[in-house]
């Protein structure tokens, strides 16, 4: 079976990457994680307060379910699990094969530090003269060439940036463990010799070569040649052909007899071209004509170098590749328009100001200028630097610059304590996420946050004081001049350097941009079946989007897998533990390690060895070396199987290292891995070198530790890791778009759907949607997606049905439907997608309802496709946007709106160009590439009023058409404009009945759409386990976009429904029936809603799979009735006393 | 308050229309205002540059052609060169110098006799001689009190060595033939 596994290739381990890859092998197949820098995280590693309650949250993307297949600690420090092979400094070089078989060769750059053998202690960077500014820190402080990447990655190894090491060695003498290995350096292990019986041309040969950082050998004759090339491995020989005594073609005859792989390179100054072409016959690769120059020659080292590199390169068998390669930024210091960067310190761009307010950055958290260290009290944003700028080719929006210039700002309030001035100068504010709106209007009334509707080009510095002067215009056409101590410029997105290399090797397309391009009504799939992509690759992306549309490329991605024929890998098997094992015993065995320079190595052993063996349960106390090496693992393995332990406690570093391997011992020895525990001694160490009384402090704490860690073995209890089984099918709620491709996901997949629609067909609000703004006929895919379903044997679909009601738990769902016939059928699932939809808003503003002249989009668009509308016949046409929404109570951007007007706009420009088209808007909320529309819109002559919600647009009938009047800001009066027609955009409701959402268990957030998890890591899960939603009962969206989130929701429920048994985690909350009081404090308390209360037993049930084992509820629970396995109060005060008392 | 009504009979004579060229010109503009803090001269205007683009996507006539302000472009280029669009705004001030001078010329009198004589000194000495560039002027704008006006700035010009006074002469004529090639090449009108 092993071979059958199917494999995917994640490129990129930002947090896409990282997404992807944990939805690929949580539904069980392999991943292979690449990034091409030393460390995970992408650029999130920089940023350390993310919307909207400025914390990280990445951990939340861990799995859930089967949680100890998993590291479970924060994700910015490092990723471990079972099922991903994370390699770092990798990139892939070149992609064969084609859908389901690709074959990529990966490149590692050798960071010239051993992991095994580096232990952080940062000797090396005492001594390294090189000093390079901080990428880590945005440039603002200055590392060596040899460096942490990240400060808190883990295993926190040395890395040597290749680009400015001068390769003085001074760091590898002064290296502990001999980690640091500059002779890796891929061109060192290029050995060239260079035979001749010249030694000058030997040795200026020897010094040219060496400058390029080949290692160099010189022979003087051919036999010595010979005897060289059998001591030594050598990449190419430099073979002069006359030479006294053997001639170079006998050495190259005889050479190549022996070594056949070795390259030869003939050089000839004498001998004729025949006698050089002759030793190409024999192998020679080439020859050149001596004198040569060194333009000719190292080019064709080069060459043949490459060629060693590329045969170097890993190949990797994959079934699909998914590309999460992130976004790079503008630079504005190389486009026209600079705004004083890099010439005016004071101006910085949006990720070095989160590198100045965070705490590992260069002012320690505090908001001062890192130029001169005052405190800045008044502080700008520049919106659209390098975005919607088509002086600098930029015809797009860039997505998320509007929301971190807001989270930035209300940053500087915070660590001001609001005394902070802080201006945003904008073109459009685009908060068209789910609850952005909201969190700009709290950032302007709440916080003071100004907005400021101006583009200012120019910054000036004041003199002396490091200020910035700025001039602008107001809306109302006043021209101010503002002194600033700080300006931050919100740059756009650009392709990821390398972008188009790769484009290039995968074979798919790039956009006119250059970034990344997906198929039509997809934000994954490319036009290489197999490679997808996730993440910012296709354009830039905040946080939810990124993670929606990375699960949604792991769908597509397994789905890619599955196609091809291979196989999720088989469910790990249960641990059982035996009777026996509890009853026995404890026979402890303890392993500790000393290698490098650890303080144990200065210790008494025997002392230590001794105090252990006062207890006696621990049988044997054994010190190894190197446990984390290949080799000390058989050592210790050996051990286990000699002294056959029932528990193991282990002293070493990086615990989280140990996971799989444990298991793996378990299953060679028998030994239960829950019943070993792994101290980590490393930590202390560090922590306390270079102190005076270091090393005896350490040591004492280190005995502390491994005392602490002997006790609560000691108590562990035998886990039985419980399991719950899972029906295998999902249940969709809705029939449109979402809820029929999260079903063909599913049952592409291979495990069975029911779908429910309410109405009699499928199709849902794409039945009255004929085009989107790119031209893509919404016909054809309603068409196709419909035959898809209904030829899929694996999907049932169950029209004019209606949710009754439902109960259960992830694995087991049981709902029960009705039929128009009023039918009554339960259905068994183990997972249930709410694709419940949305609708247009129902209004009577704005005259809606009054005139036939006054529709909303939707009813415009019907009455084009019935063609009851002659555009002909139209001159004057007003479009009022948000007329719906952006308003308490509905206070939300519906994300679509902007573009269906442009769309329409664009339509009626087309069909009649005499049509004057005025759109009224509050902020065009065309982001992304759909700028470019608006742009065109624009230059069609599409004629843009802006109002605000305090001074709305009025419509009038009296007369035979209506009459709009609005307040130009511009013009700083009032127009008044005839209409034939008036189209309103009434904006995006949900169709999320509360009833049916927390039938399943769901709820619903103020405006009625689903309410996630967690609204950035976890968009399409509620917080209870095996429910999710995809689509507008999400939140307002593109096809494209529901797509995605379907996508995103179906990968999900299969991470559920893909296994026989759901496992739980092992450390999880147990009730004491006998001793609770049913006071319910801990189902209030419980953040991941895994309690209920039984009213017919009348006990607290605990759902497994939904505890995460946190510990609220033992802690709020008066009676000690709420217990956390593994952490059993007299095991816990032990350890206590243990750490507190020698 | 503007009635827009009055406008349609504009857009019916589009094609007829100078005003749609200069359209055409800023029909992208995205009013975000860069123009005016960036015009030197914005502070002189009565409507500022970006409420100017903004009549003519309107195609408010009227209102265009009773402001001054594109007459008080100095042609410095800074907002071309600073527009996010790319649009050719200095050219667009030009053409629309060009349409008053043709539709209103009672209207910005004062302002085409500037333009003609400045460039009539041009003409005769290949550069400006401001004394006499403000004598022809003067002289054409048959206004005696128009010199007063500028008697205040005209002597502390002097004052400073700004203006050389020199008497009006025909010059050398060494430019004749290329602005005579200009005139013919010109559209007749």
């Amino acid at each position: 079976m092993e071979e059958n596994i199917g494999t995917a290739l994640v490129v990129g381990a930002g947090i896409s990457g990282i997404r992807s890859a944990l939805d690929l092998a949580e539904s069980g197949h392999r991943v292979i994680l690449v990034d091409r820098a030393p460390h995970i995280g992408g650029i999130l590693s920089q940023l350390d307060y993310q919307f909207p309650n400025d914390r990280c949250g990445m951990c939340k993307m861990l799995p859930m379910i089967n949680r100890d297949s998993s590291s479970q600690y924060c994700l910015r420090k490092g990723l471990f699990h079972e099922n991903i092979e994370l390699l770092l400094s990798t990139e892939p070089v070149s992609v064969q094969g084609e859908a389901g078989h690709y074959r990529v060769a990966l490149r590692k750059k050798s960071s010239l530090v051993s992991e095994d053998l580096c232990i952080g202690c940062g000797e090396c960077i005492k001594v390294c003269p090189v000093e390079v500014p901080d990428i880590f820190n945005a440039g603002f402080t200055a590392r060596k060439a040899i460096y942490l990447p990240v400060p808190h990655r883990i295993p926190n190894t040395f890395v040597v940036d290749t680009d400015s090491c001068t390769m003085c060695g001074a760091c590898e003498p002064v290296c502990p463990t001999g980690a640091i290995r500059l002779s890796e350096r891929e061109h060192r292990q290029f050995r060239i010799l260079v035979v001749d019986d010249e030694l000058i041309v030997r040795d200026s040969l020897k010094e040219l070569l060496e400058d390029e950082g080949y290692s160099v050998d010189m022979a003087e004759s051919g036999a010595v040649a010979l005897e060289r090339l059998s001591g030594q491995k050598y990449n190419l020989m430099l073979l002069d052909i006359k030479m006294p005594g053997m001639d170079g073609v006998t050495v190259l005859r005889k050479a190549k007899e022996e070594f056949p792989d070795l390259t030869v390179l003939m050089m000839t100054a004498y001998a004729t071209v025949e006698t050089a072409v002759e030793a190409m016959k024999i192998g020679a690769i080439d020859y050149l004509l001596k004198p040569f120059e060194t333009d000719l020659l190292i080019p064709k080292i080069m060459g043949i170098y490459n060629e060693f590199e590329a045969a170097r390169a890993r190949f990797v068998d994959v079934e699909a590749i998914v590309l999460c390669c992130g976004t790079g930024f503008f630079n504005p210091a190389d486009g026209k328009d600079t705004c004083g960067y890099h010439t005016l310190p004071n101006v910085i761009t949006g990720i070095e100001f989160e590198r100045i307010v965070s705490g590992t950055g260069p002012c320690g958290g505090q908001l001062v200028r890192p130029s001169d260290g005052k405190r800045i009290e008044k502080i700008a944003w520049f919106q659209c630097v390098g975005s919607r700028d088509l002086q600098n080719n930029a015809d797009f929006c860039s997505n998320i610059c509007c929301m971190y210039a807001i989270k930035e700002a209300l940053l500087a309030k915070s660590s001001t304590n609001g005394e902070a001035e802080t201006v945003i100068f904008y073109m459009d504010m685009r908060t068209f996420g789910k609850s952005f709106q909201r969190y700009r209007d709290k950032a302007q009334d709440e916080y003071g946050v100004r907005f400021e509707n101006a583009r200012i080009h120019s910054v000036v510095p004041e003199d002396g004081t490091g200020n910035l002067l700025v001039r602008y215009v107001d809306t109302c056409g006043k021209i101010h001049e503002e002194c600033f101590g700080m300006i931050v410029l919100a740059t756009g997105q650009r392709p990821v350097k390398g972008t188009a290399e790769l484009a290039g090797i995968t074979g798919i397309s790039l956009n006119p941009w250059g970034f990344a391009e997906t198929a039509p009504f997809s934000l994954t799939e490319t036009a290489r079946p197999g490679i997808v992509i996730g993440g910012s690759f296709s354009g830039q992306k905040d946080i939810s989007e990124s993670v929606i549309q990375a699960s949604a490329a792991a769908a597509c991605a397994s789905g890619a897998i599955l196609a091809s024929g291979k196989s999720p890998m088989p469910e790990s098997l249960q641990e059982t533990v035996s009777p026996e094992l509890l009853r026995e015993p404890s026979r402890i065995l303890a392993v500790v390690c000393t290698c490098g320079k650890s303080i144990l190595a200065y210790t008494d052993k025997n002392m230590l060895s001794e105090k252990f063996k006062t207890d006696p349960e621990v049988k044997n106390v054994i010190f190894s070396e190197r446990i984390c090496t290949a080799g000390g693992w058989d050592e210790l393995v050996g051990h286990v199987r000699k002294y056959k332990p029932n528990r193991l406690l282990i002293g070493a570093c990086l615990p989280y290292m140990y996971g799989r391997k444990l298991k793996e011992l378990e299953k060679e020895t028998g030994l239960a891995a829950s019943l070993t525990e792994i101290v980590d001694i490393r930590t202390p160490e560090l922590r306390f070198s270079g102190e005076n009384t270091g090393e005896n402090q350490a040591a004492v704490v280190i005995e502390h530790l491994l005392g602490m860690g002997l006790v609560k073995l000691k108590h562990a209890k035998p886990s039985t890791a419980p399991s719950l089984p899972v029906t295998r099918n999902c249940l969709v709620v809705g029939g449109g778009i979402a809820g029929m491709r999260a079903a063909l996901a599913i049952a592409d997949s291979g495990y069975r759907v029911d779908l429910i629609e309410r109405s009699e067909c499928l199709g849902g609000n794409l039945r009255w949607i004929t085009e989107t703004i790119e031209g893509f006929s919404t016909q054809t895919l309603l068409n196709d997606t419909i035959q898809r379903i209904e030829k899929n044997p694996k999907i049932e679909v169950h029209k004019n049905t209606n949710v009754l009601a439902s109960f259960g738990e992830a694995g087991l769902f049981m709902t029960t439907v009705e039929n128009s016939e009023k039918e009554v059928q339960t259905i068994e699932h183990g997972a249930i997608i709410l694709a419940t939809g949305g609708k247009e808003t129902e209004i009577t503003a704005y005259g809606h309802g009054t005139s036939e002249a006054i529709v909303t989009q939707k009813e415009f668009e019907q009455r084009i496709t019935a063609r009851s509308l002659d555009p002909s016949t139209l001159s004057s046409v007003v479009m009022i946007q948000c007329a719906g929404t952006r308003e308490e109570p509905k206070n939300y951007c519906s994300r679509i709106c902007c573009t269906v007007s442009i769309k329409q706009a664009l339509f009626l420009k087309k069909q009649n160009p005499e049509i004057a088209v005025y759109v009224i808007y509050r902020d065009m909320m065309t982001y992304g590439f759909t700028e470019t529309f608006y742009t065109q819109a624009r230059k069609a002559g599409v004629i843009f009023i802006r109002y605000t919600k305090d001074r709305k647009p009025e419509v009038m009938v009296s007369g035979p058409v209506p009459k709009v009047k609005c307040f130009e800001p511009t013009l700083g009066e009032d127009v008044e404009i005839t209409a034939d027609l008036v189209i309103l955009a009434a904006g995006v409701i949900p169709e999320l009945p509360a009833g049916l959402a927390s039938a399943f268990g769901a709820s619903c957030d103020t405006d009625g759409f689903f309410l996630e998890a967690e609204s950035k890591w976890r968009p399409v899960d509620s917080i209870k386990e095996g429910v999710f939603a995809c689509g507008l009962a999400l939140s307002p969206r593109t096809i494209a976009e529901s797509v995605a989130t379907a996508e995103a929701a179906a990968q999900h429920a299969i991470r559920i429904i893909s296994r026989n048994r759901l496992p739980f985690g092992k450390v999880t909350a147990i009730v004491r029936h006998s001793l609770c009081s049913l006071c319910r404090q801990c189902i209030e308390a419980c953040p991941y809603g895994a309690r209920i209360l039984d009213t017919e037993n009348e006990q607290i049930l605990v759902n497994s799979v939904m505890c995460q084992g946190c510990g609220i509820c033992a802690s709020v629970c008066p009676n000690k009735a709420s217990v956390i396995e593994g952490f059993s109060t007299r095991q816990i005060l032990e350890v206590i006393d243990a750490a507190i008392c020698i | 308050m503007e009635n827009l009504t009055q406008n349609e009979t504009l857009h019916d004579e589009r094609s007829c229309d100078p005003l749609v060229t200069v359209q055409k010109m800023v029909n992208s503009c995205l009013q975000c205002g860069t123009c005016t803090g960036s015009c030197p001269n914005a502070f002189a205007m009565d409507k500022t540059p970006r409420q100017l683009w903004h009549l003519v996507h309107l195609g408010y006539t009227d209102e265009i052609f009773i402001s001054r302000t594109f007459t008080l472009c100095s042609t410095c280029y800074t907002c071309t060169l600073r527009c996010p669009r790319g649009l050719p705004l200095t050219e667009a001030m030009s053409a629309l110098k060009q349409i008053a001078a043709k539709e209103n010329p009672k209207f910005y009198r004062r302002s085409i006799l500037f333009y003609k004589n400045f460039i009539e000194s041009v003409r005769r000495h290949g550069r400006v001689r401001e004394a006499e560039f403000m004598t022809l002027y003067f002289a054409e704008l048959k206004n005696p009190l128009v010199p007063f006006q500028f008697a205040h700035l005209g002597i502390k010009l002097m004052l400073k060595k700004k203006i050389s006074v020199r008497f009006p002469s025909r010059g050398n004529h060494q430019l004749e033939s290329v602005f005579r090639k200009v005139e013919e090449m010109e559209p007749k009108s």
